[in-house]
């Protein structure tokens, strides 16, 4: 089970990029207006 | 910055239709929309886009090119998408805006213009055209504010809970590992990447904590928050050494995953009553979305008067102020006599007497009769200033029950922490780092916050409740005191009855037409806010010959044309005008008026009809006389409040016939109802119920009801109220709906009910779990879920009074 000591650190190291992914969604207002999505099928463009 | 904080209309007599935010825009607002068209207004509500447009003077030349503005506004009545849709297509069809965009589930647009080719009543008529309510979005900057708020607590809650998934991962084959299984090379890595992943948390998302109890400790005083971060460091401090020093005094377990847990669990709790907070705010600062105030001034050179906005005066404007209103500035009487309020500046309730020479005070209200003032100083802090200041200040205000649970949750965490304390040292003696642990445990279970949350969350939801209903709440206190009330008193006119009287017949003195008549009564009646008056000036802007068949033109309603220059009007209380040359108006006591049978005046009054008398220097010129109409849901209200085991009574200062015959119908007591009341009458009436033990609840619009309204137990300023009432009671009703009265009263109730819910939860809750904790009984984790639940038990049982549906009142099916 050596092979753990290499995956590991690989998976803290993927944790902190996925919390990089997060900020930037985050910040670019992808979580707000949801409601606002539903409806966009309904208008003619 | 040269602009002053938004305010609700004044109650006026050149636009007397009823302006009601929550339920449409009535026809007199296309007129108050030029208002906006000053450019200084625009910045109140939008932003230039070009960069290189210095802000501050957008008035552009002739010649350069006109600027580009991005502004925010409301949209009332839209139900749906496809209406977003609608108040689109209606502003982007008009030459000069470039774009606009809707949001239906917001209720909020953004439109970007060019100022050079249309201006702001354009657009907004264009939407109201439509058939949609709009109203400038003054509350835009808090808006954005709160939204950048709510982002920062999300992405804490959301590293919480990325970090407690990936470090149970890491804990859990320590848990589910024979022993022997795992080497211990092993065990330390899981341990290190424990620790890696407990450090974004610990510093993103446990950082309002820390802010928090380090702002206690440089205080001297004591939140919740402190124990929770006292907690927090232990643990981290007892793992991290457990970490990297194995075999040291702290032994070589670690709790990075039971402090993750209880991270999300409390996060989790707070993000939910955020959401709950800011709702609430939403709703409550959705009403500094009026138009800008605005004041009669007189015109220049000939020109007629005309009302413009605060911000236009000038220093050296010569202004009228009817009765009612409040003085804009600063200034001079130059004509004209009366006595002002200026309670809210300098705390004294007596009236003060303003006469041509005295100067008058920005921000009193001027209770008797119109005056001209010359503008001397001009101040930021307007009037409504004063009254924004006093909703917020509300807010922070705290009710009888909340301050309590205060006062006992202090003394409780000191109590805490002494016990954390004492546990720490009883468990060092099987180990430091279960002495610790324990500790850790105690700190964390105790949750004074259910007793500091109990009453603010569920007053908050209520408040924020009634707001979206059209109750504006200005005393939290006052919820609470509603839900004791048992005797509600009306005021009849204006209040149960429609504030528009329909004036249907006219008698004339031989000699004069009835259209001098008519237009010498409503010069007079101009000068009143008294629903009688506003009615005459209503039906004599109707009946003007040349705009037969609609309700008056826009030229009409702008200016306040005045053919006769009345003078030196006053207004007695319940009796009526008088003005110089003899002029006089109003009952027919007052105008010296014979009504015997067959007298040209028209004979006695029939039960139901109103009259209005109006007289010169040689007697009685004119009678007009309509009928009242009452509300349409005046009787279900009655009901209702009857439903609720309330009774209900009536004051008015109409004749006794008039208030008994509207008693009968809606089936209030006739010993109960009386009539012919004058201000101080219907207080003495008041303090008679009040000394006979009820507790009482008083709704009227101010008008020849502002001391009882400040007499009674709890006050509501119905509708176009008189500003000082809405100043003074404790809530408005902003929706000219009267059924919000029993709607209001049964969700005091029930907020009551959730308070003492809530402090019954929060008790037995830290009598249950402080004496486990102590004992040991407690690991970290379930500590941690105890304490966020605790506090969501408390919020979730708030908001159940801000959510829509299930029966409000007993007569709601």
């Amino acid at each position: 089970m050596d092979i753990l000591f290499l995956l590991v650190p690989l998976s803290v190291v993927l944790v902190l990029a996925i919390l990089a992914g997060l900020w930037w969604a985050v910040e670019r207002g992808q979580f707000e207006g949801i409601e606002q999505e539903a409806s966009r099928i309904l208008q003619d463009d | 910055m040269a602009h002053s904080s938004p305010s609700p209309p004044p109650a006026s007599s050149a636009s007397s239709a009823s302006v009601n935010p929550l339920d449409g825009v009535s026809a007199a607002q296309t007129a108050d929309f030029a208002v906006l068209d000053d450019p200084q207004e625009w910045l109140a509500f939008g932003k230039p886009l070009d960069a290189s447009v210095d802000a501050s003077d957008p008035f552009p030349d002739s010649t350069s090119p006109s600027t580009t503005w991005q502004s925010q506004v409301t949209v009332q009545g839209m139900h749906c998408a496809a209406c977003a849709l609608t108040v689109e297509r209606a502003m982007t069809a008009l030459p000069g805006v470039v774009q606009a965009q809707v949001n239906a589930a917001t209720g909020r647009a953004q439109v970007v213009w060019r100022s050079g080719q249309i201006k702001p009543s354009d657009w907004m008529g264009a939407v109201q055209a439509a058939g949609y309510g709009i109203l400038p979005a003054n509350d835009a900057s808090l808006v954005d504010q709160r939204k950048t708020e709510e982002r920062r607590a999300l992405w804490r809650w959301l590293v919480a809970a990325l970090c407690m998934m990936q470090v149970m991962m890491y804990a859990y084959p320590t848990y589910s590992a024979l022993p022997g299984d795992m080497s211990t090379d092993s065990l330390h890595l899981m341990h290190w990447a424990g620790w890696v992943l407990t450090l974004p948390l610990l510093f993103f998302s446990c950082w309002p904590f820390f802010e928090s109890a380090w702002r206690d400790l440089t205080h001297r005083s004591i939140s919740m928050d402190l124990p929770v971060a006292l907690g927090l460091l232990v643990t981290f401090g007892v793992s991290t050494a457990a970490t990297f020093d194995p075999n040291g005094v702290f032994g070589d377990e670690v709790y990075f995953d039971s402090m993750s847990m209880f991270v999300f669990f409390l996060l989790s709790a707070r993000w939910l009553e955020q959401r709950l907070k800011n709702r609430t705010a939403g709703a409550l600062d959705v009403l500094m979305n009026r138009l800008p105030e605005s004041v009669e001034r007189r015109g220049q050179n000939g020109e007629p008067n005309q009302r413009v906005a605060l911000r236009e005066l000038r220093v050296g404007d010569e202004v009228r102020v009817l009765p009612g209103e409040a003085f804009p500035a600063d200034g001079e009487v130059l004509s004209g006599d009366t006595w002002a309020d200026e309670a809210l500046l300098t705390g004294e309730s007596a009236p003060v007497h303003y006469a041509p020479g005295s100067s008058t005070t920005s921000g009193a209200h001027n209770l008797q009769s119109a005056v001209w003032i010359r503008v001397l100083r001009l101040g930021k802090d307007t009037r409504l200033a004063a009254i924004v200041d006093l909703m917020s200040q509300a807010a922070l205000e705290k009710p009888r029950l909340a301050q309590l649970a205060d006062r006992v949750a202090t003394p409780f965490l000191w109590l805490v922490l002494l016990a954390a304390l004492l546990a720490a040292v009883f468990g060092w003696r099987v180990s430091p780092n279960h002495g610790l642990m324990v500790a850790v445990s105690v700190l964390i279970v105790t949750c004074p916050c259910a007793l500091s949350l109990a009453t603010p969350v569920a007053m908050l939801a209520a408040a924020g409740r009634l707001a979206r209903g059209g109750v504006l709440v200005q005393h939290l206190q006052a919820l609470e005191t509603l839900a004791g009330v048992d005797r509600v008193v009306f005021d009849k006119t204006g209040t149960l009855t429609q504030d528009a009287l329909h004036i249907d017949q006219i008698w004339v003195r031989p000699g004069v037409t009835r259209e001098q008549a008519l237009s010498a009564g409503a010069a007079l009646a101009a000068h009143s806010l008294h629903p009688l008056s506003r009615a005459l000036v209503k039906y004599s802007e109707a009946s003007t010959p040349v705009s037969s068949g609609c309700s008056g033109s826009k030229k009409e309603r702008h200016g306040v044309s005045a053919p006769m220059e009345i003078k030196d009007v006053s207004e007695t209380a319940g009796q009526g005008l008088s003005a110089a040359g003899g002029w006089r108006l109003g009952s027919a006591a007052w105008c010296h008026v014979d009504l015997s049978p067959g007298s040209l005046a028209g004979g006695p009054v029939a039960p139901g009809r109103h009259r209005v008398y109006l007289s010169d220097a040689q007697g009685w010129l004119a009678t007009f006389e309509g009928a009242e109409l009452l509300r349409p849901d005046a009787q279900a209200t009655v009901q209702a409040l009857k439903a609720l085991g309330l009774s209900v009574a009536l004051l008015s200062g109409d004749r006794p016939e008039a208030a008994k015959q509207v008693a009968a119908e809606l089936g209030i007591a006739p010993d109960l109802a009386f009539g012919g009341c004058t201000p101080e009458d219907k207080l003495t009436q008041l303090q008679a119920w009040q000394k006979a033990g009820h507790r009482t609840l008083m709704v009227g619009d101010g008008f020849n009801d502002g001391p009882v309204l400040a007499g009674a137990q709890v006050s509501m300023a119905f509708g176009e109220a008189v500003p000082i009432a809405r100043a003074r009671s404790d809530m408005v009703l902003l929706s000219t709906q009267l059924l919000q009265v029993p709607r209001t009263v049964h969700l005091a109730r029930r907020t009551l009910r959730v308070v003492k819910q809530n402090l019954i939860w929060a008790a037995l809750y830290n009598a249950l779990c402080v004496p486990l904790a102590i004992l040991g009984y407690l690991p970290a984790w379930l500590a941690g879920l105890g304490m966020a639940t605790s506090s969501l038990v408390v919020v979730l049982n708030a908001a159940r009074l801000s959510w829509p549906g299930r029966a409000e009142h007993p007569l709601k099916s």
